[in-house]
């Protein structure tokens, strides 16, 4: 019992003859106690030789060293903490700064997009020809997007310029982009999309399969935004190599009617049961009215299947026009019905061959001889430019949609 | 022992409008090559509205589509047909086009420049693979030896040449024996002058003074020889039209020229016609195939314009 105290002091004395001796050997003691204790004993006859009062000093400095590293231990994850405390405290998103391009026909609507947010930037592509007709075409600055997230705002009107601006979608995203949208207002057509026979081509799946052999970008595959695909299974005429993000104008419209001033007394009128399944679910807070083409004979007719006119501003509501002939059956056979005004919506204002000319205004009362309102949107900038300022056609333009589109 | 020839297949020729001459020739070559009929219609908005006549009959049939993509317009309702054709359960599909179209200026020069040719060769490479197999694409005399490695592992590209018929042609003239082989560049030279084994070969090249461009006689003698230039394409012919110029100062005794390929944009083929007035017209003989059918049209029976079929040829490449 007595022995015991002695031992320790013994080999603080021993650990006099150098500094960094000492400090090995205590941290050595420290981690191995049976062999510590093997130490100690030698140690112990060292003992005699040295100054016992000095290493008393050097004891109470390392406890003083070990206590200051104990303390600033616990700071280290109280500061973490913190840190991470005021990062989640204040979550501030930026918005995705997108470079857009565009063609010719989309310039219009590119600067609308572009006004809607500074995160946008417009950027130009020089469109040329060789004289064979071939599109000679370059993008000025390629090297300046790197990293950059691109869209392209297309618009494909005719066959001829499909060739012209598929060069362009093909090589975007090639150029080390972060990320690469195709807008495409409006995905175009032909009214007789059913393959009844089999050697009918389908044209638009001949488009979609264009697009779905985009090359993917460093950043990923294409993302596709495009607005009230004419018929529901057209979206799964895309690949897998593609993200198809399917829009809708009919939030324009519905704020629209509200607008008016006889908001109150609005209904929608589908012209076939296909526009009612496309559209009702989004227009169900309105009284709604099917129309159905019946044949008699080899007539063809437009008749009220369900619904009542009477007394209501009717809007007639559809994907797209052609040559606008169903609408004018139904704006007849409606006011025949007791509807007090008529107007249209669609999304696409395609109308070949000027045939938008054939819709008039009602200068406020005639609903069997004209419309009161005729809305398109600005997806096909051809029809956009001819009927500006001329009643009763009315732009809602998809710039906000296609500015929020390009966030995603 | 002697081998054995395969049976030859039959083939279903279909083209479109622009080749209708082109292709009821080449189903004269043979008769185990049968024409078939595609509706082209379009729609009120200007899209195609295309029929293909007999479709459930192509099943287990070998088939062929004869394309010309002349202006980006007829691309994209051909490219519906390329398609659409594979998918009926055809023996194999053949694309056969005859001029790959490309702008003069394929070089990527820089980056930002858009090589519409490489478009065109992603989209045929993407063509849908037929029950028996990828697609065979039969193309005369690419623009740019390069341009074959454009297309990809899904297609298989055959590429053909219309220089045989040249030589064929240039043994009946009368003076088979005293005609000469000009390129009118490095590039023509390096494309052509191994089919030309037999003949003296002469090349020109553009040299620059001050800012004018130049057709010099690089190499060869022309003196007294009937020249004939050989290129794969001709646009405006501006080049042709130097090289004629410098090879007569040189002592040419006639000049001739073939491209393959007639393309030329906006009837620029009227500055090689024979005028009455002109005391000595330039050329003369005029050599195209019928790769360019708009050209074959409104050059037939102008002097010094002669047309070689590639009928012959087409006819063959169905049967491989």
């Amino acid at each position: 019992m007595a022995a015991t105290p002695p031992p320790p002091s013994f080999s603080l004395h021993s650990n006099k003859p150098s500094h960094s001796h000492s400090l090995l050997r205590l941290s050595s003691n420290e981690n191995r106690t049976f062999f510590s204790f093997n130490s100690n004993l030698r140690c112990e006859i060292k003992g005699f030789e040295s100054h016992r009062g000095w290493t008393i000093e050097r004891v109470s400095d390392m406890s003083k060293d070990s206590a200051n590293s104990h303390i600033t231990n616990p700071s280290s994850p109280f500061l973490s903490v913190s840190s991470v405390t005021s990062a989640s405290q204040f979550p501030t998103k930026n918005a995705k700064r997108v470079v857009l391009f565009y063609c010719p026909e989309t310039k219009v609507l590119a600067e609308k997009i572009a006004a809607q947010t500074d995160s946008i930037e417009l950027r130009n592509i020089s469109w040329g020809k060789f004289p064979d007709g071939f599109p000679n075409i370059f993008i000025p600055n390629a090297q300046g997007i790197r990293g950059m997230h691109v869209a392209f705002l297309a618009s494909f009107s005719s066959p001829a310029v499909i060739f012209e601006q598929i060069p362009v979608i093909y090589a975007l995203p090639k150029l080390f982009i972060a990320s690469f949208t195709l807008v495409l207002p409006f995905f175009p057509t032909g009214t007789s999309e059913r393959m009844e026979d089999e050697g009918d081509i389908a044209t638009a799946f001949t488009l979609a399969r264009l697009l779905s052999n985009i090359p993917i970008s460093r950043g990923g595959p294409t993302s596709l935004v495009t607005f009230d695909i004419h018929a529901l299974q057209e979206r799964f005429y895309f690949g897998d190599n593609i993200l198809p993000c399917f829009e809708s104008g009919i939030p324009l419209l519905k704020r629209r009617l509200q607008d008016l001033p006889d908001s109150d007394n609005i209904s929608i009128a589908f012209p076939d049961d296909g526009a009612w399944k496309r559209f009702h679910k989004q227009l169900q807070h309105f009284p709604t009215i099917v129309c159905a083409k019946v044949r008699e004979g080899d007539q063809r007719m437009v008749r009220i299947k369900e619904g009542d006119p009477r007394g209501r501003h009717i809007v007639i509501v559809d994907d797209l026009v052609q040559s606008g002939g169903t609408l004018i059956e139904c704006q007849k056979v409606l006011a025949a019905h007791g509807a007090t005004k008529i107007s249209a919506y669609v999304t696409h204002g395609i109308f070949p061959n000027k045939s938008w000319a054939r819709f008039g205004h009602d200068n406020g009362g005639h609903p069997e001889s004209a419309f009161t309102y005729f809305w398109i949107t600005d997806s096909c900038p051809l029809t956009v430019r001819d009927v500006m300022n001329r009643p009763p056609f009315e732009i809602l333009s998809l710039a906000s949609s296609i500015s929020a589109s390009l966030q995603i | 022992m002697a081998m054995v020839k395969s049976p030859k297949k039959q083939v279903n020729l279909f083209y479109s409008l622009d080749c209708e001459d082109l292709a009821q020739n080449v189903a004269l070559q043979s008769p185990h090559i049968v024409l078939q009929n595609i509706k082209w219609r379009s729609f009120a908005d200007g899209f195609p509205n295309i029929y293909i006549n007999n479709a459930e009959e192509l099943r287990g049939q070998h088939v062929a589509f004869l394309a010309s993509f002349s202006s980006p317009a007829h691309v994209f309702e051909q490219l519906s047909v390329i398609y659409a054709l594979p998918r009926l359960f055809v023996a194999s599909f053949t694309l056969v086009l005859p001029f790959f179209p490309t702008g003069s200026f394929e070089r990527m020069e820089e980056e930002g420049d858009v090589a519409t040719a490489f478009t065109l060769a992603r989209m045929l490479s993407n063509i849908p693979i037929s029950r028996g197999g990828p697609t065979s694409l039969v193309i005369y005399d690419i623009h740019a030896l390069q341009e074959r490695f454009y297309f990809g592992d899904e297609v298989l590209p055959l590429f053909e040449t219309g220089i045989p018929l040249l030589k064929q042609r240039l043994s009946q003239l009368p003076d088979a024996d005293n005609v000469v082989i000009a390129f009118p560049d490095d590039g023509a030279w390096k494309r052509f002058h191994k089919l030309f084994d037999n003949f003296s070969l002469v090349v020109c090249t553009k040299v620059r003074e001050g800012d004018k461009r130049i057709v010099r006689l690089k190499e060869g003698n022309v003196s007294g020889h009937h020249v004939v230039i050989v290129d794969d394409l001709v646009q405006s012919g501006g080049t042709l039209i130097e090289c004629q110029k410098v090879l007569a100062a040189n002592g040419a005794a006639k000049v001739s020229a073939y491209v393959t390929h007639g393309v030329f944009p906006n009837q620029s083929w009227e500055r090689f016609t024979h005028k009455k007035d002109a005391l000595e017209n330039a050329f003369a003989y005029f050599w195209i195939t019928d790769s360019c059918p708009l050209t074959v049209k409104a050059v037939a029976n102008t002097a010094p314009f002669e047309v070689l079929s590639l009928a012959g040829s087409i006819a063959n490449a169905l049967q491989i």
